[in-house]
């Protein structure tokens, strides 16, 4: 009830944006305008991000990510950690508290750094970035981001001191 | 055999959901928890309470009971049964369940996704590509440095930075600064700063946040660069 007074403004049923089609009608309608060709233009991309949504929800529960982060050392537990950051959704402060239990576990601070990296990896949304980038771009930024993971998180793991006994990928 | 059967608190999934859990488990002053997946905050509780926790199980209740009285599981206190990562038997029920999941995370996106494209219909009617030029100068070290802390500042799903940056991009901003953006979009958090250094510590939050900056903008030179590279490779 708040939000919708305060999206309201002072004057009750007048909201900013009707006051810009009354003070500018012509940017208005361009703004519009702009706006709806944006959105026809990741239309189709969205519809393919919800398509691979339900694939996800489908054959992936989350509580496996959060089985197989730091499950194990080595290439093998950089290459799940890999995985999961790849495969985690939502905001990152969700994850916050589940990544502080798994380092006072043990998960070693690269680890976490790697998951953290690899949430920029986003598989479910190429078909937008392909749309607006195109191809080599998309395919040269999501190996590149995935090598950068690594980097951040072996600095990351050199420069700060591990909690317990590590998990690392040392 | 006695059995009683309860309702699961915890069924609907929300916040502390787990803990609902463990205190009917206290309460039942039950020997062990047979279950699919345990936090690891509910599994310290129970352990310390010398409740034994068997996790990845999954199956038929009567026959999990069954065979951890014949001491299969006993025998086993550590995961009997790995997860897999990718798996599932697909019916109705789970696709229903899949696809309500995912109708409400899209609900979710969407009404961020909707301003983001209302502001950037605003963007391109009332903001002129000269003043965006005076933003970014056209040099590749300094258009990047500044795309990369836009990109800090700005918090949230990587689908708005993929709009935003494709829009900047339409506005004749490089591709340097537009790529530094939308990898600091998600690498990089000041606003979530604080609560990052709260659960993983100030100097992992601060070398973590610092390197992934520097990081940033490597990526977008050396992506521009071999994207450059291959077109001019192309015939």
């Amino acid at each position: 009830m708040e939000e919708a007074d305060a999206a309201e403004g002072p004057l009750p049923g007048i909201r900013p944006a009707h006051l810009l089609f009354v003070f500018l009608p012509h940017g208005a309608s361009l703004a519009l305008g702009s706006s709806i060709s944006v959105f026809l233009n990741i239309l189709f991309p969205l519809c393919l991000v919800f398509g691979l949504m339900v694939l996800l929800n489908l054959f992936l529960k989350p509580q496996h990510i959060a089985e197989f982060l730091g499950k194990r050392g080595g290439i093998q537990g950089v290459l799940l950690t890999v995985t999961t950051g790849i495969i985690s959704m939502g905001p990152i402060y969700a994850w916050y508290p589940l990544l502080k239990e798994l380092r006072e576990r043990g998960v070693s601070n690269s680890l976490i750094t790697i998951f953290l990296g690899n949430r920029a990896v986003k598989p479910l949304l190429l078909p937008v970035l392909i749309s607006y980038f195109g191809w080599a771009y998309t395919i040269i930024l999501t190996l590149l981001t995935l090598l950068g993971s690594l980097a951040v998180g072996f600095t990351t793991g050199a420069l700060v001191k591990d909690q317990t006994g590590s998990s690392g990928p040392e | 055999m006695e059995i009683e059967a309860v309702p699961n608190p915890g069924s609907s999934g929300g916040s502390g959901a787990g803990m609902q859990v463990v205190a009917l488990a206290l309460s039942k002053k039950v020997n062990a928890v047979l279950t699919g997946y345990c936090s690891p905050t509910a599994e310290r509780y129970l352990l310390s309470h010398d409740i034994k926790v068997f996790r990845g199980v999954s199956g038929v209740v009567a026959e999990l009971v069954e065979k951890f009285k014949t001491a299969n599981l006993r025998d086993h206190p550590e995961v009997i049964q790995e997860p897999k990562l990718i798996g599932a038997r697909v019916n109705k029920p789970t696709l229903l369940q899949a696809l309500t999941r995912s109708y409400n995370q899209f609900m979710n996106l969407l009404p961020i996704l909707l301003g983001v494209v209302l502001l950037i219909g605003l963007f391109n009617a009332f903001v002129s590509r000269e003043f965006v030029s005076l933003m970014f100068s056209g040099n590749k070290g300094q258009d990047t440095l500044l795309g990369a802390s836009i990109g800090s500042i700005f918090a949230g799903n990587p689908i708005n930075s993929y709009i935003i940056g494709g829009e900047l991009l339409e506005h004749g901003v490089s591709l340097f600064a537009v790529t530094a953006l939308i990898i600091t979009w998600v690498t990089v958090g000041l606003i979530q700063l604080p609560a990052e250094m709260v659960a993983l510590g100030r100097k992992f939050a601060l070398v973590r946040n610092a390197t992934s900056f520097v990081l940033a903008m490597l990526i977008a030179i050396t992506t521009v660069g071999v994207l450059d590279l291959i077109k001019g490779l192309l015939p």
